[in-house]
This record gives structure tokens, sequence and C-alpha cells, in this order.
């Protein structure tokens, strides 16, 4: 299954951004442009997926991953199978992210919140693509370590259960980081029967720990 | 014949789901000596050992040290192995970790890794080194040095590519040939990644750039998407691997989904068959990871790292501006550049220490291949060594003493060399001396073992206002060195013109000539458009720039824009032009205000004003993140005017005081932290960035060194708040009086307060506002 990359949602972008509402004014709607353009440019999306049965403990056969927390059991609650998921841009934006840093600050934030964008849309199309395929069973919403009370320090586990490092190219550093960065890891439920698409709130955002909205009291709109 | 894969034949034997494979070398070495022999009973001449992952990294997790797993490994496949004519290689991995610049692995520690894991292979008696599966070059590079420095076994190479015909972090095949060619491994090629179809053009694109052996250990086929098995048979891929012996490969496996069968099927296609005798490559150049440069015609390398009649450059350099000098690269490139000249030599500058941290900061925004420019082999050497790719080194001259101490380097890193014609006499007047000259220095690159195609010759431009008859010879010279000599020649160019009126169209017309005379690598500044356009044209004329394609690209989309835009400036205040993010504005009328004012006037009365206006807007949510950082960028220009200004007068810097910045240990995601430096230089600070990653130990010395009295930390995730409470601690025990402000995603008051820090900066704009306080 390809990883399709079919464009930058420019609603995302600048809610990572953290844009308050209004008009874009005209040079930062230009910039935007610009800096879509050269992420699509350099993006190389990769997509790796394996379907695994969910055993009795909770553990994914074949492997010692088990997920942890009462958010994963919830939204697993009918799944007899379960996929993992690993999205990547490459290492070709890590690049264009780091030379943007030292080339222009500027469009290196814009470039960061649309590689985020980015790398949504390609999860999300991978989402579709194996809803269709695993018809006429049902997918949960994905989930990544990081998100509610499944715990970041599962990544490991996930990573190794993927093999993502080989087949990918993904690398999870001692800290718990993938690289390169706009890379997103997920599990998803496969079940014979239909799964409520959740608003998952804050609870389900990779963002809620860091998000500046949830500090300043407010929310996004989307939770 | 090498054998196939183990991972699935382990499994097969009962290796449960999370043990180390390579554990099983002490625990059941019976059953991985019987897969080894069940390849030796299916025609493997070359047995791989079942240390794939046996590095520091991993092995610790099972319990052991490498040596461990490495010894019973040689011992489970030299029983498999006999005392015949089979040999044993001692199979290695990528360590799981991503080098720097991507990760957080040095490559000197790397090479550690490394080193601990071919002493075992050799002290064990394995009869070579398989480093396989690698996907970054740098971590090869890693690899074959501590091969090399540390054992006397031959080393093979194989690594993965994707079927865009680069690796996961954009190795091309090219760069991949030049490079390993150049350390001297004994055999290249590649493993696991594909099928044996999809990796047949590799192959024929590799033995255009190596005259090595060639290796192919393909998977059996592509997996299926669902299962994640592989389907073709043992027939079938024996079937698709043959073709490969007619493109030169003599050295055939498997990887993964293959197993006996397959080997069995390849050896019997294969018995009695040669490999097809290969035409000598056919092409050459220098490289980086990424991208190839060949010698093929004209490439121009950029003249402007190098500090030598450059205020600015060496203040940067003495200040650890590193990020200046990177800048001056991504412009080079921008402009055209293919290969970038190196020199970082400065009186009272540790020379060696800075070519390497430049050389790191330069391949992780540029993707070029580099020529160092040194005449100290020390700093050649370390340069070298820390090039991820093949390089150039400029220079040796016709010296003995020049020769013999940097050639040695030359051939044992691979990298071309420029030979300057001039000696221990100087530069000679005649073509003729020149060119006898180039020729010693041939000869003594030949005996030292550089292939004829990586020494470049420099026959020396001279100044045509003071020696004007010396033109003609510098141009005859290289008309030799090319056609008698059949070498590729390097000439820096502007020197030409110095001292002229109008110097660019001495220098474009002498740049026409030397081309016309057989130049191939110019040095110059790719900025000036006018030399530029000319090698544009050079290139349209002498069939290199194949249907004028580039050329059209250049000229038809070269809008005028940033050159003669109007500047609406009479209606414009500098405080305008920063809120706006106009640089080019925001600069001229910043160089207008000079005329009538003082610097410290121009900053303390225009600049900082607008930009604290563009804070105060931004904290009120008037204006959004990418306008705050647009405006600091504009008003950047116009503190870079007053830099150089002051720099050309030598006056001391406007300083307003020294803040350590640095994203702590374990942390690689630094944007936050450097949209506070780019925020705080413009306030007129002075950023001592330590980058990202950052031990608390570096933080401490620095901020001793330098007495900073004011250090902010930054980390991203949870998982680094602790390193960067163990930094804090560490600058309270030193007793240095300083203030620390904290941010990062994670970080809130409460939490900056909990681990003992001064300040918590929400953003760039409160890290300002803690700057004034702590510092006026």
């Amino acid at each position: 299954m390809e990883a399709r990359l079919t464009g930058i949602d420019r609603r995302v972008t600048l809610q990572y951004l953290q844009f308050r509402g209004g008009v874009v004014p005209e040079k930062i709607s230009t910039d935007l442009d610009r800096c879509e353009q050269r992420l699509l440019a350099a993006a190389r999306p990769r997509a790796l997926w394996k379907l695994f049965d969910r055993l009795p403990d909770g553990r994914l056969a074949g492997t010692v991953f088990r997920p942890l927390g009462g958010d994963v059991e919830r939204l697993l609650k009918s799944s007899t199978q379960v996929i993992l998921m690993a999205v990547t841009l490459g290492s070709e934006v890590e690049v264009l992210l780091r030379r943007a840093q030292v080339s222009d600050m500027a469009d290196a934030v814009i470039l960061d919140a649309a590689g985020s964008a980015a790398v949504e849309n390609v999860c999300d199309n991978l989402c579709a693509d194996l809803a269709e395929l695993l018809a006429p069973r049902y997918l949960t919403d994905r989930f990544s370590p990081g998100y509610g009370d499944l715990p970041l320090s599962q990544q490991a586990a996930l990573c190794e259960a993927l093999d993502v490092t080989r087949r990918l190219g993904v690398s999870l550093s001692e800290s718990g980081l993938l690289i390169p960065q706009k890379t997103v890891t997920a599990l998803i439920g496969v079940s014979a029967q239909p799964q409520p698409k959740r608003r998952g709130g804050c609870n389900a955002c990779a963002l809620a720990e860091s998000c500046q909205y949830r500090k300043d009291g407010k929310d996004c709109g989307k939770a | 014949m090498l054998d196939g894969g183990m991972g699935t034949m382990l499994q097969e034997a009962g290796l449960p789901v999370g043990v180390s494979p390579e554990l099983w070398n002490l625990t059941e070495p019976e059953k991985v000596s019987a897969i080894h022999r069940r390849y030796v009973e299916a025609g493997s001449r070359v047995l791989y050992t079942n240390t794939f992952g046996a590095n520091r990294y991993k092995a610790t997790r099972c319990g052991h040290s490498p040596a461990e797993l490495i010894a019973a490994g040689v011992r489970c496949a030299r029983a498999a192995a006999g005392t015949g004519d089979i040999k044993v290689a001692l199979d290695v991995g990528p360590i799981g970790q991503l080098l720097e610049p991507l990760g957080t692995l040095r490559f000197e520690d790397a090479y550690d890794v490394f080193r601990e894991m071919v002493v075992a292979g050799e002290e064990a008696g394995a009869d070579l080194i398989v480093f396989e599966t690698m996907s970054d070059l740098y971590e090869v590079k890693a690899a074959v040095l501590a091969a090399k420095e540390h054992t006397k076994l031959p080393v093979w190479v194989t690594m993965t590519f994707e079927q865009s015909g680069r690796t996961f972090v954009g190795v091309t095949v090219p760069a991949m040939a030049l490079t390993l060619t150049g350390l001297g491994v004994d055999a290249l090629g590649f493993n696991c990644s594909l099928g044996p179809k999809e990796l047949l053009p590799m192959v024929r694109e590799l033995r255009r750039w190596t005259d090595l052996p060639l290796i192919l250990k393909p998977n059996a086929g592509l997996p299926d998407p669902v299962t994640g098995a592989y389907k073709i048979t043992a027939e079938a891929f024996a079937e698709e691997l043959c073709p490969a012996l007619a493109s030169g490969v003599h050295i055939f496996g498997g990887c993964c989904g293959t197993g006996p069968d397959h080997i069995r099927a390849l050896a019997q296609s294969l018995a009695g068959k040669k490999a097809a005798p290969r035409a000598p490559a056919d092409r050459s150049g220098v490289c980086s990871a990424t991208s190839a440069t060949a010698f093929d015609g004209v490439h121009v390398i950029g003249e402007r790292i190098n500090p030598t009649g450059k205020k600015r450059f060496q203040q940067a350099l003495r200040e650890h501006d590193i990020d200046y000098i990177v800048q001056l690269a991504i412009e080079q490139q921008d402009a055209g550049a293919e290969i970038l000249d190196v020199n970082v030599g400065l009186p009272g500058l540790d020379e060696p220490a800075t070519m390497v941290r430049v050389v790191k900061a330069l391949q992780a925004a540029v993707d070029l291949p580099l020529q160092i420019d040194s005449s100290d082999p020390v700093t050649i050497e370390a340069g070298l060594r820390a090039v991820n790719g093949k390089a150039i080194v400029n220079s040796v001259n016709g010296n003995e003493d020049s020769l013999e101490a940097i050639l040695p380097l030359c051939k044992k890193y691979g990298a071309a060399v420029v030979g300057l014609c001039m000696d221990h006499n100087g530069i000679p007047q005649s073509w003729q001396e020149r060119a006898a000259i180039a020729g010693r220095i041939l000869h003594a690159a030949l005996r030292h073992g550089i292939p004829r195609s990586d020494v470049l010759i420099d026959c020396l431009t001279l100044t045509v206002s003071a020696q004007q008859e010396q033109a003609v010879e510098t141009l005859q010279a290289v008309r030799y060195v090319k056609e008698e000599l059949g070498l590729h020649t390097v000439l820096g160019v502007s020197n030409i013109s110095f001292g002229l009126p109008a110097r660019e169209h001495i220098t474009v017309n002498f740049l026409i000539q030397a081309v016309q005379a057989g130049l191939d690598l110019p040095i110059v500044n790719p900025n000036q458009s006018a030399i530029m356009d000319a090698v544009a044209a050079c290139r349209v004329l002498s069939g290199q720039d194949r249907d004028s394609a580039s050329y059209i690209a250049r000229f038809s989309t070269a809008a005028p824009e940033s050159h003669s835009a109007p500047v609406q400036e009479k209606d414009l205040s500098i405080r305008q032009a920063v809120m706006l993010g106009l640089r080019r504005e925001t600069a001229m009328l910043t160089a207008r205000a000079l005329e009538t004012r003082s610097e410290l006037d121009v900053v303390n009365e225009l600049l900082i004003p607008a930009l604290d206006q563009v804070g105060e807007r931004y904290e009120q949510q008037e204006i959004f993140l990418p306008q705050l950082i647009n405006a600091a960028n504009a008003a950047c220009e116009g503190f870079e005017i007053i830099k150089k200004r002051m720099a050309r007068r030598g006056a001391v810097s406007l300083s307003k005081g020294k803040i350590v910045l640095a994203t702590v240990r374990g942390d690689i995601h630094d944007i936050g932290k450097n949209i506070v430096r780019v925020v705080l230089e413009n306030y007129g600070y002075t950023v001592i960035d330590l980058g990202r990653d950052v031990p608390p130990e570096d933080v401490v010395e620095t901020v001793l060194r330098e007495d900073v009295k004011l250090v902010g930390l930054s980390a991203l995730m949870t998982t680094t708040v602790s390193s960067m409470a163990e930094t804090i601690a560490a600058l309270r025990r030193s007793g240095h009086v300083c203030k620390i402000m904290v941010g990062g995603a994670v970080l809130t008051p409460d939490y900056a307060e909990q681990i003992g820090a001064d300040y918590y900066a929400g953003d760039a704009k409160q890290s300002a506002d803690i700057a004034r306080q702590v510092l006026g």
C-alpha cells in the first residue's frame, strides 16, 4: 500500500502555528504557499503497517508489545485484531527543516507546522485505504503512544514490532524521540462491529501536553 | 557464494519472540551451527556469523558483552565451515541509533562501537568483516575506518536501497561507490531492500563508479503487503538473480525470505559460469552522502568559506557563530556552486577542531561535496575524517615535504587532491615549468596509490595588472595539463582582475578562456551572477547542458524582482519596515540612518523600539509567530549592517551581554530554542548557541569560561525535562552565579520552579523580557 501525501490542509497548519483567527496576512499567506510547495517537493512519504491478532492477555501475537492503559482498553474493547502503523515524511524533510532553521527561522516555523499537517494527511489516507482493504470489518480511530494514558515508553515496543528502523528508516532515540521528527506511529483496532468516530478531546491528541491553547485555558476548537 | 537469511531460520528453529538472536550463539550454539551447516550443504562458501546486532547498545539488553556474543558467533560459524576453504565473515549490521546530524550518536562514538566489534571478530578468528544492511554512509565510514585501523581483515560493505535509488537517509549509488572505493573496502554492493529484479538497475549504475568486486544479496522479491511473506520460489529467485552475472556481480547470496533452498538453486544456476569481464568504471568525481559531482565538464567550486580578508567571517569564527558560515554555504549552493571550499585558518584559533565543527555543521544543512582547504596536515586529516562522502584536499604543491605529508592522507581517506604548480622556488614563470611540477605531483600521487582521476591540477592564476604576461602562461599550462597529462584542472579565477577597475569583465573573460583551455573546476564566488551566467553559457556551447535545459531554466525564471523591485522607502519608517518583516527595506533604512546617527543610536532608538512594539503586539495576540520572526529577521538585516561596519572599524561589538542557549541532552528538536536565539540576537545580546543534545558539563564549562550571567535551556519532551533538571543542578553546583531561564513545549511555570530554574519563558518575547531584566 503506497503512502499517499495528497495535500496539506492549510487550516491544520495554521492551527499548529497557533493562529488566532481572522484574516491571514498577505505576506504570511505567500510564505505558506511557498513553504507548502517546498515541503511537498522534499517529502518522500513512506508507510508501514502490519495486522496482528490480539491475544487474550492484550499482547499482540508474535510480539512482546502489550499496549497499556484504560484508553486503549476502551478503544479496543471489541477488536480482535490490531493494526500497528508508522508513517514518515522521510529524512529529506528533516534536512529541509534543519536547513531552514539556519537560513530563515520564519520559514522553519511554517515548514514545521506544514510538515505536521502533511504527515497527518498521509496518516488519514493510509487509514482510509486500510478501512477499504479490511471492509466489511471496521477500524477504530488511531491512537499513538503519548496519547491519553498510553505511555510514551511503549514507543520502543511498537517500533520493534513493526521493525521501523529496518523497514522505514525511522529510529527511536534513547529519550523516546522518533527521527525523522515528522513521523507518526499508531495502533488501530479492527472489529466486526461499527466503531464510533470519537472526538477524542485533548486526551486523544498528541499535542495535549504541549498545547498552547490548553496552557491559555482554551481549546483548539476540535476537542 | 554467500548464505541466505538468518532471522527467519532462527525463528523456525524456535527462537522466541523478543529474544536477541545473538544470545543463541551462547545458549543454543548447536542450533545456530545447524543453520550454518544447512547453508554449507546448499553451496555457501562464505558464512555470515549470527552477530548482526551484537553491538554495545543491543548486546547490553541480553546481558552479555559484544565480545562474548561475537566470539560465540564466530565459533558457531566455524564449526559449520570446518577447516576447508569456507570462509567465516563477521557480520555487522547498523547500530540502531541514528548518527549526527539527523540523530544524536556522534561519529566518533559510532567508530568506537564498531571498533569493539571488529577487534572481537578478528580475535575470534573471523576471515573477513561484512558491514551490511547499512543506509547511512557516515555510519559505514565509521565502521570501515574502525576495521581498517584496528584489524587486518578484508572489509566488505553492502547497503540497503529503496526503489527510488536512494537509501532511507538519501544516500545515492554514486555516493556510496565513490566514498567506499576511496576508503579502500575490498568489495561492495547491495543487500536486503528489494528483490533481484529491482536491484539490477542499481548494480549497473554502481559498476560505472567503481572497479571493485560487486556483491548482491537481495531479498526474495518484494513482500506481500498484507502478510509480509516473501513469495518467489527458490528457482524464480535464482533465475532473477542470474542476469547480475552479466553485469559483473560475482559475489551472490540471499537476504530476507531466502533460505538454503534459494542458495542451492542459485548455486546450481551459477555453477560453471563466470562473471562477465567488466569495462573499467567510466565515472569519477566527489560527493557528499546524498549528491555526487562528477568530473565531467565544468563545475563550480564556491570560494566564500574563507576568512582571508573578511572581518565579518573572522568575527564569526572567533565567536563560534557557525550558523553564519552555514548560511554562506546555503547561499552558494542556491547560487549554483557544486562543491564548497572550506577554509577556517585564522591565527589564534584551533584550526583542526574548528574544521571538524564546521564540516559537521555544513553537512547538516548542505548536500554538496566539500573541499578541505588548509596547509596543515593535522587539520586536513581532521577534516577528512569528519567528512561524510568523498572530499577534495586543497592542496599539495611540488615540494617533497608537502607531497609526503598530505598524499598519504588523501589515499587513506579516499580524497581527490588539488596540486598547485609551485614548489620551494615559488611559482615558475613559464608554463613549461609549471607543467613539469604538475607531472611531478601526478607521479607522486600515483606512487601513493591515488588514481589519476583524483589528481586535480591548479596552474595558478596571477594578477594580470601586476604580471600581464602571466595570464597566457597560466592558460597554456592548463591546456597542457588537460591535454597531455589528461588530468582535471582547478583554478582560482577572481585573482586575475585584482587591482583593475570593472574587475568583472576581466574575471569573466579569463574564466571563459580558461574553460576553453581545459578548466574543469573554477573556484569562484558563485554569488556574482555574471560569473555564473558565463558558466551557464559555456555549458551550453560545450554540450554539457543538454538541450540548454539548465540555461533556459536559469534565465526564464530569473525574475528581476529581488534586484529592481522599487522600494517605497520614503513612506516607510524603520519601525514599519521591521513590523512588516521587510528585510531589504530595513537594511536600506538602517544604512540611511547611519549616515546621520551613531550605531548605538540606531540600535537603541530605532531597531530595538521597533522590535519592542512587535513583541507587544505578539503578546496582545494581534500578530502570530511567523510574523514575530519575520520582524526579527528584518531587524537582523539592520543589525548585520551595523555589525559589518563595526567589524571593519575593528570596534568592539555593541553586545548587551552574553547568553548561553542549549537544548538539553537527549533532545534534538531545537526549533523553539532557535526562535529564541533569533529574537535575543536581534535585541543585541551575544548568544552562544550550544545546539541540541547538549550534556550538562558542556553548559557548565561554557558558562564558566565565558563568564555568562544568563542561561536559557530548552526541553521538548517530558522525558528530557529530567536532563534539564540535571543541567540546572550542575550549574548550581559549579558555584557560578547566573540566572537560568527555561522553556519548551511541556514546561509550565510550576514545573520550572520545581526543577530550580529562575525564570519560565513561555515564548521568545518573554525570553527577551527576562534578558532585559537580568542583563539590562
